[in-house]
């Protein structure tokens, strides 16, 4: 009896310690997600001014088409890197249908624009050098990059740098 | 001429100040007080007070901004914790299951101590059980007189 109680003992401590080891920490939830979309206002990048004005506010755009909204750095290597080609892509063959908005995050002018301009991105860039908007989202780092449904609101977050793959599937997901 | 030159520098010393609307590096106190509370959200095992990170330096110049609005100081963890959800505290809130982990290291010392004063009374008894008892110990110093 007493035996088997010592063993209950040890296989939950090892099933906790188990657990523990198995979990990704730099998996976390968003707070955000189902929640409503939280509003900014920023400067656009020169390259951006004539198309889309000196600044974007999000409210405006909130409500009509699903937004993905990526947060990026110049200094964000080489995640940042590996997905603008992939996000450039993909703006170019959704945007009838969705909204890609960039976030350059605490960064240089000089650097960003340089960063824009090897990627060749076409989709509107906000510059945030402070990185207020990144905690307004609950940005842990760059890059991260947020999908907001055709309400305005927050359904899904993904940290790190997007593949292909998952970007289509969550395009699907908020056009659906 | 002299005035005119110091002048002069003051003035240049007050231009090369930080551009404004930020607030001075030179935070006070009681912003890294409550910047010890949150955690860092980039390091590991490190709070926004000791963090260089860009993000932990941007949370401090926030929790100055929003001191200076006269925010208190549970109203600038709530305004992370919305974000950030409760994960962003150093301190896990006391309540719910959180109570468990507050209460672990006094139910393991507990448990521990349970255990210790077990063993010692069995130490005990068994220790009793060997002795001998006074007429016994008569009897064999009787006999160790006689012989």
């Amino acid at each position: 009896m007493r035996r088997l109680f010592y063993l209950l003992i040890v296989a939950v401590l090892g099933g906790l310690f188990w657990w523990g080891l198995h979990r990704n920490p730099g998996e976390l939830k968003s707070v955000l997600i189902g929640r409503p979309a939280p509003d900014f206002e920023l400067p656009l990048l020169p390259p951006y001014r004539q198309a889309w004005g000196e600044r974007f506010r999000l409210a405006d755009h909130l409500g009509k088409t699903p937004i993905v909204l990526n947060f990026w750095a110049s200094w964000c290597y080489p995640a940042c890197y590996q997905e603008a080609p992939v996000l450039q892509a993909a703006w170019e063959a959704y945007r009838d249908r969705v909204l890609f908005f960039g976030v350059n995050n605490q960064d240089k002018t000089e650097a960003a624009l340089k960063f824009i301009d090897r990627f060749g991105l076409t989709f509107p860039q906000g510059y945030d050098p402070r990185g207020k908007v990144g905690i307004d989202y609950g940005m842990y780092g760059v890059p991260e990059t947020f999908f907001i449904d055709r309400k305005g609101k927050v359904r899904y977050r993904h940290a790190g740098a997007i593949d292909a793959a998952t970007l289509k599937a969550k395009l699907a997901e908020v056009l659906r | 001429m002299r005035p005119l030159l110091a002048l002069l520098l003051f003035l240049s010393l007050a231009l090369a100040q930080t551009p404004t609307g930020e607030p001075p590096p030179d935070l006070s106190p009681e912003v890294f007080k409550i910047a010890s509370q949150l955690r860092c959200p980039v390091c590991q095992g490190e709070s926004a007070a000791e963090s260089n990170a860009g993000v932990s330096q941007e949370m401090r110049r926030q929790i100055a901004e929003m001191l200076k609005e006269g925010k208190s100081e549970e109203a600038i963890r709530d305004y992370f914790v919305q974000r950030y959800g409760e994960w962003i505290l150093y301190a896990p809130p006391r309540r719910g299951v959180n109570w468990l982990l507050w209460l672990a290291p006094a139910i393991g010392l507990g448990l521990l101590g349970l255990g210790l004063w077990r063993y010692l009374a069995e130490a005990r008894r068994r220790e009793a059980e060997l002795a001998l008892g006074e007429e016994e110990l008569r009897a064999l110093e009787h006999r160790l007189e006689e012989e």
